[in-house]
């Protein structure tokens, strides 16, 4: 058994990185009230942008860190057409996921003269937190240690948004602009000035996330998000938009997806109804939800 | 010697509506002292005081704080001027705690980026202790009784070191004790050194709290007194206008007087509501009559209207119709069955301002100009001309409705549903904002429409109105029947003594309608 | 009551009463192009040349690209008829592609009924449209549950069962492509431009353009929908059923995607491939936007939508850009048409 737990336990962790990242950033803007969909396109441009400034920086850290600002630019984008010019912020969202779709393929194609995959060999590989000692555990060894950074980094993230949301005063205006906004505005502050920075946060995070996918696999892949926007959404609402929640949550997706690529090859389950579970989850939570509020405003 | 808030010549006029919610106010505080600004709903004591906490930009007059002129351009300014505002509706996210509610835009600091909790609690505490509340600052608010919230908005501005503290009609949603608790604060801070001003509409709180009031009506402030030179009856009278009687013709009615609809008990309850919104509601409106409901607003007028419409479903009690029981039916039953309603909000409810208006007015009687399966839209045209020619309205029938001015958008409600009423007609706040032609006007139509034998039931926060035009008068207070005056009292009441009923000063022993 | 202030910033009607806003929107998307082509291509002139003069140059690219247009007419239909009571329909993908292959394997199954047959499976794949999106319908009505969200969801997950459909049990072995059986050739709509494959579903869809307009403003339901969009409470003062109108809109709007799915197999595809509609049901959103929610107006928004992916395809072929430009402008598009701000352009003041 622990032949096949072990192993599908270590994959879970690596699967779960850019969930949670995604997860951590996108907790951002639903606690300020907004509903961002756009996560799968911020992360999809981080993932282009990161392995493609690594290559011409030949650096790592250049890339990443361009990725994330080109990132935070389109959640920028987003924000303030969403906020200042008042649009639907749903259907900016998924403006922001066309947007991003497209451009990565037409940029792709510009630069590499190739819509299709793309592959980086020069490009530096993750570094890996190797530390013998530690590895020698037993079981909790195995499963934690010999990741690349970016999977522990995701863990201090998710601490440090923890301490941003519940000990600073900007955590504590931004979630009041999310569960009462009245309350700001009577005390002369701007609920839209909180909101358009949980935007950019959530482009900082996403464009981590989406920098993972890629320079973990080495080459960029045309929509190599796939769903993870979205399920990272699920993420936050199952978590129930807390940081541990998060965790959690992220870890039983992360899980769960490990698992499929096992059963897919030992059972015989079709990819598609694995990929489907996510959106049917997430509606019938919403709807459950939704009976749930509307026993609660009835009459008696 | 200088005032502590002084305000000269404000106006304020929404633009929407062009309603002149203040019109040329001035107020005057002094210090250390507790002055009640009165008046009815609508009179505009609301859009005042956001006016002086930065909620509101006035269109013209000053505001002086403690003799320096300045313009208070958010809550921010007025803090920093030392104004303090206590809204109706609390402004607290339930599941911070009082004391993170209470810092909330002046958190103590820790290293600049860091919220300072120990601190907060314990200065927040402070504040607490030192005005004899006793509420624990860990605790969420949500948590809280109504109370103690609204204390909680008094220690957010007493933390921010008020001068001048604004309570927006802070009894409503009181118990007894608890107001008493409030009073004693109030004093307190009083004698401290804060001004207050308190916004409110009932009489006994006036006199026993305050040291001055100030009384507005329509928008204008009709005067200030020390509250211990006038009385309830006094300020009753100032609040809601001299004794003014229309000069109406009404004949009295000959015809056959048969019960049209009628209310046996009617309650409606909410679970999140205390109190019922309608308590054992009973009456009969008879055909060829006009039966008025008076009340002041938030006193069950409102739900009234919407259970006669069908949008609000009772609770308890039935609802008969020429003998059949009408109960449970909603606002489609009843459109079928002949209702005809003209809703006091007449933008949100009564009229779809996109639409033309043509297509305002078809609205309950589109059925008929269907011809296989085809809307007839000469047959519409040439309806609806006819209509605004009767009615004089200015507009044509392909204009968008709102494109039509207050009054006449109106007249297009009144001809849609005086020309397809049945047997019975409910009028909501029928004239308000119109002027005095178009008013006469409509009271003209509801008199034809008593007169050909319609049960007609005008429900008005307008006294002159109802006392004019009334056949019987039933009064409203706080969802229940407190009077009903039948044609005999009518000739000899007042408006101080409607004022006291609807103020629950007085209640009339077993009303039955 | 101030809900209701809210929602009519975004009330359809105002929006279709004000094409200013909509040309401008059109304008910044068109200069997105230009900047686009100046940027990436290293032949700009000829980018642009190709991508505005292209889909005009002959029969061949000028038919495909009036051809493109017609499943956008059906879907532009559908979510203005949507939009029009107020109800978000975010599922045409979902309804367009399910209704695709519903049609496909019901032209298939009753090959023997010749064309009842035909009209029976266009029908199914109506139904099948129009199920799903009711779904939401009856969703929102029962519980309030967000239309928008749910309807959205759902396209999701079947866009996936329907794809794992084609590629498993419904697979045609004899060909190469991942698609189900070809549909009787008797069922396949007649090309009415050679040597392009225009398809006489214009026809259709020209049809369908009149229909829709006749009963938004001919018939009781259509004006009552119209009402009850503009301000729900009025409708429901007026006596008009709140409940119908929630669900009978947004299952018309799946029905209008479902049938454009099912056109566009019998006119062009004759077989459902495996995500062959992908972007139509975003489009037929977009087109329906542009064209403010009128009928009449979705034909010139259809075409500008197909003229962008022609004139994207032209370039492709011909200069060296990828035809993925058309997703950014197509995006440039959605960023901005809900804007109530830019929707107050060029607009007049209103007197009241």
């Amino acid at each position: 058994m622990n032949a096949v737990a072990i192993p599908v336990l270590h994959s879970a962790i690596a699967i779960m990185t850019p969930l949670l990242l995604a997860a951590t950033g996108g907790v951002f803007t639903e606690l300020s009230g907004m509903l961002n969909i756009a996560l799968e396109g911020l992360m999809l441009i981080g993932a282009f942008t990161s392995i493609v400034f690594s290559h011409y920086t030949q650096s790592l850290l250049l890339g990443v860190l361009l990725g994330m600002v080109c990132t935070m630019a389109l959640a920028a984008l987003l924000g303030a057409i969403t906020l200042y010019l008042k649009s639907n912020v749903f259907i900016t969202g998924l403006a922001t996921n066309l947007f991003a779709s497209g451009l990565t393929v037409v940029l792709s194609f510009r630069l590499f003269g190739n819509k299709g995959v793309v592959v980086f060999d020069e490009v530096a590989k993750l570094p890996r937190l190797v530390v013998p000692a530690l590895q020698k555990i037993p079981v909790l060894g195995d499963i934690f240690i010999g990741h690349h950074v970016f999977v522990y980094l995701s863990w201090l993230l998710l601490l440090a948004a923890g301490w941003v949301l519940y000990r600073t005063p900007f955590g504590f205006r931004l979630r009041a602009a999310g569960l009462h906004e009245e309350t700001l505005v009577s005390l002369g502050m701007q609920p839209k000035r909180y909101r358009f920075q949980a935007f950019l946060i959530s482009g900082f995070a996403c464009g981590l996330a989406g920098a993972v996918l890629t320079l973990n696999l080495g080459a960029f892949v045309p929509n190599i998000t796939s769903g993870k926007g979205w399920i990272a959404l699920v993420v936050i609402f199952l978590g129930q938009k807390r940081p541990l929640g998060l965790l959690v949550a992220a870890l039983v997706f992360g899980f769960a997806d490990s698992f499929s690529n096992y059963a897919q090859g030992a059972w015989n389950v079709p990819a598609e109804f694995i990929l489907a579970i996510p959106y049917l989850f997430t509606l019938v939570a919403m709807v459950l939800f939704s009976i749930y509020t509307s026993r609660k405003s009835s009459i008696e | 010697m200088e005032h502590a808030v002084e305000m000269r010549g404000i106006v304020k006029i929404y633009p929407g509506t062009g309603l002149r919610a203040n019109d040329g106010v001035d107020l005057l505080l002094q210090k250390n002292e507790i002055l009640c600004l009165a008046g009815e709903n609508g009179a505009g004591k609301t859009t005042l005081m956001k006016v002086l906490y930065g909620l509101e930009r006035p269109d013209s007059g000053t505001i002086s704080i403690m003799g320096t002129q300045t313009p208070i351009h958010s809550p921010l300014e007025a803090n920093r001027l030392g104004i303090g505002m206590v809204h109706q509706h609390f402004m607290l996210v339930d599941e911070f705690t009082v004391a993170q509610n209470v810092v909330m835009g002046k958190e103590p600091r820790r290293h600049r980026f860091t919220y300072d909790l120990v601190t907060t609690e314990k200065q927040v505490a402070e504040v607490i202790d030192t005005h004899h509340f006793s509420i624990d600052p860990n605790k969420p608010v949500g948590k809280l009784t109504v109370g103690q919230k609204q204390q909680v908005e008094i220690v957010k501005m007493l933390y921010r070191n008020v001068d001048i503290l604004i309570l927006d009609e802070p009894t409503a949603v009181l118990t007894e004790q608890e107001i008493e608790s409030l009073f004693v604060t109030l004093r307190a801070l009083a004698a401290h050194g804060t001004s207050l001003i308190l916004i409110t509409h009932k009489l006994h709180e006036i006199k026993a709290i305050s040291d001055r009031v100030a009384i507005m009506r329509q928008g204008k402030m009709v005067g200030d007194y020390s509250t211990a030179s006038v009385d309830e009856r006094e300020i009753s009278r100032l609040m809601m206008g001299e004794s003014v009687s229309l000069s109406i013709d009404k004949k009295p009615y000959n015809g056959e007087k048969r019960p049209v609809l009628r209310f046996d008990d009617v309650s409606v309850v909410r679970r999140n509501q205390e109190r019922p919104l309608l308590n054992k509601v009973s009456f009969t409106a008879h055909s060829g009559e006009i039966l008025g409901f008076a009340g002041v607003g938030g006193n069950g007028l409102g739900v009234l209207e919407a259970v006669l419409g069908g949008f609000l479903p009772i609770t308890e009690g039935t609802i008969t119709h020429n003998g059949e029981d009408i109960s449970h039916d909603d606002s489609a039953d009843l459109r079928r069955n002949g209702l005809a309603f003209v809703p006091a909000d007449r933008l949100s409810v009564g009229s779809a301002l996109s639409a033309t208006v043509a297509e305002n007015l078809i609205i309950a009687s589109r059925k008929s100009y269907v011809n296989h399966g085809v809307m007839g839209k000469k047959r519409i045209e040439e309806r609806t001309r006819t209509l605004l020619d009767t009615y004089s309205v200015k507009g044509r029938s392909h204009m968008p409705m709102g494109t039509l001015s207050g009054g006449n958008i109106q007249k297009v409600i009144l001809a849609r549903e005086m020309e397809q009423y049945r047997d019975h007609i409910v009028f909501s706040e029928p004239t308000w904002g119109l002027d005095i032609a178009s008013s006469l006007f409509v009271y003209e139509k509801m008199l034809e429409l008593r007169d050909n034998g319609a049960a007609v039931i005008l429900i008005s926060s307008n006294l002159d109105e109802i006392l004019a035009l009334s056949d019987r008068i039933i009064i409203f207070y706080r969802g229940t029947v407190v009077a009903l005056l039948e044609a005999k009292e009518l000739k000899q009441v007042t408006k101080e003594e409607m004022g006291a009923y609807m103020l629950g000063l007085k209640r009339q022993e077993g009303p039955n309608g | 009551m101030g809900e209701e202030r809210k929602r009519m910033r975004f009330l359809p009607a105002k929006l279709a009463r004000n094409s200013v806003g909509a040309l401008v929107i059109l304008a910044i998307a068109l200069g997105v192009l230009v900047i686009l082509s100046l940027l990436l291509s290293k032949t700009p002139g000829k980018t642009l040349r190709y991508f505005f003069l292209g889909p005009l140059q002959n029969t061949y690219y000028f038919g495909n690209m009036v051809n493109t247009a017609i499943p956008l007419i059906f879907g532009g239909l559908g979510i203005s008829l949507a939009m029009r009571a107020g109800s978000f329909n975010l599922g045409g993908e979902g309804q367009l592609y399910g209704g695709a292959f519903v049609a496909t394997i019901s032209a298939l199954a009753f090959a023997p009924l010749g064309f009842l047959g035909g009209v029976l499976a266009l029908f199914l794949g109506a139904m099948t449209g129009g199920v799903l999106a009711g779904i939401s319908g009856v969703l929102r009505m029962k519980w309030n549950t967000s239309e928008l969200i749910s309807s959205f969801l759902l396209s999701n997950a079947v866009v996936l069962i329907v794809s794992y459909l084609i590629a498993g049990p419904f697979m045609d072995p004899e060909t190469n492509l991942i698609a189900t059986g070809k549909i009787p050739e008797s069922l396949r709509f007649m090309r009415i431009l050679e040597p392009s494959n225009l398809s006489a579903g214009l026809y259709f869809a020209l049809i369908a353009v009149l229909l829709v307009y006749l009963y938004l403003q001919k018939t009781r339901s259509g004006y009552e929908l119209r009402m009850f969009g503009m301000n729900p409470m009025f409708a429901k003062y007026g006596g008009i059923s709140v409940h119908w109108y929630r669900v009978w809109p947004m299952f018309l709007s799946g029905a209008f995607y479902g049938l454009g799915g099912g056109m566009a197999i019998f006119g062009t595809y004759y077989a459902c491939m495996k995500e062959f509609s992908v972007g139509m049901g975003w489009n037929g959103l977009a087109v329906a936007l542009i064209a403010g929610f009128k009928p009449v107006a979705v034909i010139p928004a259809a075409l500008f939508f197909a003229y962008i992916e022609s004139g994207a395809r032209n370039a492709m072929l011909h200069s060296d850009v990828t035809f993925e430009i058309a997703s950014i402008v197509q995006a440039v598009v959605f960023f901005l048409v809900t804007s109530s701000v830019l929707q107050q352009i060029g607009k007049k003041r209103r007197v009241l």
